[in-house]
């Protein structure tokens, strides 16, 4: 009945706010993420980044990060680390913890969001000597 | 070429090639020459010589026949099978490189029996040929890819997916030329009989048999030979390549430019392969005249020194006495003040690496000036025809001529390190030709026997009176050769050498009326040129002149020094590499390398060929005669040519030879130059030795300085010390 | 609004035709206007995508479905030992349509076969992906990342090391996706 009159709705919205933290923290989430939605978390990057997933929403909605708090206002789509990639942009079901398709070598480096226009940004370099040697004169 | 060929095959491919010459020379005067026999190529007749086999008959009709082991400058092995090719009613396919074709026959080279043959041999070839062509050198340029491509099969019956017994080979270290990965190697065995008949060391060979069998130098050892890098091109696979040049380009991305060697006086053809401005590799560009397909090490792998100890700006010394780099402005500034305020007393030394154009441009502005102090590096004698009259400077019966020869005398030159590809010419006609010489100077290894006369100039006095007993065999010979080093000319008493030798040719009969007897070997490449130009040999010029301002053009040979000069004496030097020229300089204006200009040089045999602009100078480096015309006009002594063909006219005018690229002109007035020779006072030297600067091959390696600047050439010096030291 | 008139030439006339007339039609017009119906229609169609889930997603937070084939932003892989896979072949270099890869090769002090240089003008590919088609080794890959838009054209200009730093980076995911693939090669 209540369904039928959308009145769960409410229920849901509410049960959402409180698992948010409170009023002033799912204004807060509103104001960051411009949505405020249910979800179920299903882990958390090293970097602290939060990812959810609810079904209840249509395929291409139906996961969603939440980037870690200290970036503030700052979040970016470059943030998500290449582990929990695939996941996020449906390519598998399976968390990365779980998928072992994922080689974890020494090598292999710490994730980076995009630098540009930051002072860590790349800026291109030659990877070469130079090609020619002048000649220095004998020193008197 | 086909010549030899030929006779080889007459007599059957095992025999020595120099024996067959013995045994078909006695017939080959009397019977005239056979009828041609008419065999059909893919249903097409075609007429030949008896005894041509039929991979060359199908090459008159340009149909190509794959092959690998066959190549037309060597002996016929006949080992790769790839040239399989079906002959009507013979049972089973033939190897078309040693078949010699018989009468009517019918060869068909695209038939079903002979792709069969050709896939199957393929398949073998590829069964123990690695799959490495992404990090192989010859990929791109490898005749085993090209052919699999094309004759191959379209798919693998290889399954041994576990690689438990496909055949692997050691690599083995033959010199940092060479690089090897024998794994590679399919056994054509070229390189094998190059080292044999071409480069006349015999240190390669093949052990084992079957699946066994390898190619190497029995011994760990180098490649000890002045030719050693043609088997990198002569190599159809990537078992032997370029160490300097591994792994740094592609030959789809490389850039192709004809060019000349310089490095010695035989002007060698060479292509200069560049990529993003930079030589890459140096490969010899076939001239039947000149080098035939092979070139020298020195020329094929000097490149690196052109990317090192460059001259990329001008400097001026200052006050403190050191080099400092300025822009062209203040140098030219500055070096023009200094010619100005000299007048006529300015004097200028041409080095071994100076072009025509250059040579010319200097010449026209010191006459401008009122000078007459213009002097090449190496001297050579004046006194007689001096440098007026050509046959007395120039290798006059031209380089493919010592082929023909019968008797070659040579005389105070080491041909094999001074002109390594004249030597190969000298030993082709020693095997194929029963060529026979005589050496006059030091015992040096040459790599074919010859007859050594003693290294004083008694000997030569001797002969030229007739009492030796080898001027009776000079007498007898058809075609008698006499190679003069320009070294043992450079001596104090050079003239007397060369009267004594214009002489004897004079006195030495030939049969042919063309034929030359007299012919001088240069070692540098601009001395022809320079003399034809009108410079003055030696550097005494300069030494009396008191000369206030002097200008070396590339002279790094140490032919001048500070002690040499007044105290006041401004030295300009003006070339590419820092070297001895550059550290005496008091301004140093840089120019290009030959293969950063195009410009003219004169071989020995004085033929004028040009280098093209392979890649732009390095640097603030421009072309040394637009350095000589810009800094004219700042003395106030303008030079009529602004560009490159104005400048060809103005050569074309002092010597229209120098423009009529690729001929070589012919050199008159033997009879005048040996009478003039007369005349001369000096006496022949008796007491010393007639000797040669470079005798063993690690000296042939650094002789100039783009060769001095070469890391690759000083490792060749060392690892041909260490190879003397070693026991085998 | 009007009956779409039937070929009488042989063609269809579609542009506007003229408003009908009549009596009808004519109060039937002036009554929608004065009493802005159309406007109150159109409202109704906001409010009620109000209450309707929307049907763009929410991009930094959500993103949207990616092939495993998605050809992104290159890197240069390593082998799991930490070797680096390209043997500076050239075949990328030889095959890139629009001539964005550049190359430069040397023997490696172990006599191995290496890069010293590998550009890519990020600005000049046209992300074909015959690069990694021609790759023998599996060295250059297109990667999943797209988020690598810069505010200056040089940083795009990438070289080696940014390359295998890429390659570090994004390992995991590229391994998945090859992983992912590799039935259908």
């Amino acid at each position: 009945m209540a369904k039928y009159f959308g009145i769960d709705r409410i229920f849901t919205f509410l049960k959402t706010i409180k698992e948010t933290g409170g009023l002033k923290a799912s204004l807060y989430k509103l104001y960051r993420m411009d949505s405020l939605r249910p979800g179920q978390l299903v882990g958390t990057d090293k970097y602290g980044n939060k990812y959810y997933e609810n079904p209840h929403y249509f395929y291409g909605r139906n996961r969603w990060v939440e980037y870690a708090p200290y970036y503030g206002m700052d979040y970016d789509g470059s943030q998500v680390p290449a582990e929990w990639f695939g996941w996020l942009h449906y390519k598998t079901d399976l968390l990365p913890d779980k998928d072992p398709s994922r080689p974890k070598y020494k090598w292999m480096l710490d994730h980076t969001e995009n630098l540009s226009g930051t002072p860590g940004q790349y800026m291109p370099y030659s990877t070469t000597l130079p090609k020619i040697e002048a000649w220095r004169p004998p020193a008197k | 070429m086909l010549r030899i060929t030929f006779t080889k095959v007459l007599n059957g491919a095992k025999l020595s090639p120099k024996h067959i010459y013995v045994a078909t020379r006695a017939q080959s005067g009397e019977v005239k020459k056979p009828e041609k026999v008419e065999v059909f190529i893919d249903d097409k007749p075609v007429y030949v010589e008896p005894g041509t086999t039929v991979l060359q008959a199908a090459a008159m009709i340009g149909v190509e026949i794959p092959r690998f082991c066959y190549h037309e400058r060597l002996a016929v092995a006949g080992n790769c099978r790839m040239c399989l090719v079906e002959v009507e009613k013979s049972p089973k396919p033939v190897a078309a490189c040693a078949m010699p074709v018989m009468k009517g026959w019918r060869i068909k080279t695209d038939s079903e029996m002979t792709r069969k043959a050709r896939e199957g041999i393929m398949e073998f070839l590829l069964v123990n040929h690695p799959l490495d062509c992404p990090i192989c050198d010859q990929g791109g340029e490898c005749d085993l890819q090209d052919q699999s491509m094309a004759f191959g099969s379209d798919r693998s019956r290889f399954t041994d997916i576990e690689f438990s017994g496909k055949r692997a080979v050691e690599d083995k270290d033959i010199g940092p030329l060479i690089k090897t990965i024998m794994t590679r190697c399919i056994h054509c065995t070229r390189c094998i009989r190059f080292a044999s008949e071409v480069a006349g060391v015999d240190d390669l060979g093949t052990t084992g048999r079957g699946n066994d069998m390898q190619v190497g130098t029995y011994v760990e050892k180098l490649f000890m030979s002045e030719l050693s890098g043609n088997i990198i091109d002569l190599c159809p696979v990537g078992a032997l390549t370029s160490k300097p040049y591994s792994f740094t380009a592609r030959p789809w991305e490389i850039r192709k430019v004809d060019s000349i060697d310089v490095l010695d006086a035989v002007g060698s053809n060479i292509i200069v392969s560049t990529r993003t401005g930079e030589v890459m590799r140096i490969v010899p560009r076939v001239n039947e005249e000149i080098n035939e397909e092979w070139l020298a090490d020195k020329s094929r792998f000097a490149y690196d020194g052109l990317k090192r100890q460059r001259l990329v700006t001008p400097m001026i010394r200052d006050c403190n006495g050191e080099l400092k780099p300025v822009d062209w402005e203040a140098a030219l500034l500055t070096v023009a003040k200094v010619i100005k305020n000299a007048g006529s007393q300015v004097g200028a030394i041409a080095g071994g690496l100076a072009d025509a154009e250059v040579l010319v441009a200097v010449k026209d502005l010191l006459n401008k000036l009122g000078s007459e102090a213009l002097c090449t590096e190496h001297t050579f004698p004046l006194d007689g025809s001096g440098t007026d009259l050509r046959s007395s400077y120039l290798l006059n019966n031209k380089i493919a001529g010592v082929e023909e020869a019968d008797l070659v005398l040579l005389i105070g030159t080491n041909p094999r390190l001074e002109a390594p590809l004249l030597n190969s010419r000298l030993r082709k006609g020693w095997i194929h030709n029963e060529l026979q010489v005589a050496l006059i100077g030091p015992k040096v290894d040459l790599r074919y026997d010859y007859e050594h006369l003693g290294d004083d100039a008694k000997v030569l006095k001797e002969i030229v009176s007739g009492r030796h007993q080898f001027s009776s065999k000079l007498k007898s010979a058809k075609k008698p050769l006499i190679i003069v080093g320009s070294e043992l000319l450079e001596r104090a008493d050079g003239a007397a050498v060369l009267s004594a030798v214009q002489t004897l040719a004079a006195n030495t009969p030939s049969q042919d009326k063309d034929w030359k007897v007299l012919n001088i070997l240069h070692k540098v490449a601009s001395q022809v040129a320079a003399f034809d130009i009108g410079y003055t040999p030696g550097v005494d010029k300069i030494r009396e002149g008191n000369l206030k301002a002097l200008l070396l053009i590339g002279a790094d040979e140490g032919a001048i020094d500070k002690s040499d000069l007044p105290q006041d004496c401004f030295v300009i030097y003006q070339g590419h590499h820092g070297d001895q020229g550059a550290s005496i300089a008091d301004a140093i204006l840089p120019g290009a390398a030959y293969t950063e200009k195009q410009a003219t040089y004169v071989n020995t045999e004085g033929r004028a060929q040009e280098t093209l602009v392979a890649v732009t100078a390095p640097g603030r480096a421009r072309e040394d005669w637009k350095i000589i015309r810009a800094l004219s006009e700042i003395i106030g002594a303008k030079l009529p040519y602004d560009n490159l063909n104005e400048i060809r006219c103005r050569l074309e005018e002092v010597a229209p030879h120098l423009t009529r690229y690729g001929s070589a002109e012919e050199a008159n007035y033997f009879k005048q130059a040996e009478q003039l020779a007369k005349k001369i006072k000096i006496q022949l030297d008796e007491c010393t030795p007639i000797d040669v600067k470079i005798k063993e091959l690690q000296d042939y390696f650094m002789t100039d300085a783009i060769t001095r600047a070469s890391p690759t050439m000083a490792k060749c010096v060392q690892a041909v010390l260490k190879q003397k030291q070693s026991k085998y | 609004m009007h009956e779409r008139q039937p070929p009488k030439d042989g063609y269809i006339y579609v542009n506007d035709q003229l408003p009908a007339m009549d009596m009808n039609s004519l109060t039937d017009r002036a009554a929608q206007t004065i009493f802005l119906t159309e406007l109150i229609r159109g409202f109704g169609v906001t409010l009620g995508h109000i209450f309707k889930e929307p049907a763009t997603i929410n991009y930094p937070f959500e993103k949207g479905p990616l092939s495993p084939r998605f050809r992104g932003e290159h890197a240069l892989r390593r082998y799991p030992s930490g070797e680096e896979r390209c043997i500076a072949c050239k075949l990328c270099e030889a095959i890139c349509p629009a001539q964005a890869i550049t190359i430069e090769a040397e023997e490696r002090a172990d006599g191995s076969r290496r890069t010293t240089r590998y550009d890519i003008d990020m600005t000049k590919c046209i992300y074909c992906g015959f690069c990694q088609e021609a790759c023998p080794v599996d060295a250059i890959v297109e990667g999943p990342n797209f988020e690598f838009s810069t505010e200056t054209h040089e940083e795009l200009l990438y070289n080696k090391e940014k390359l295998l730093n890429n390659g570090d980076k994004w390992e995991s995911e590229i391994a998945a996706n090859i992983h992912a693939d590799h039935l259908y090669r």
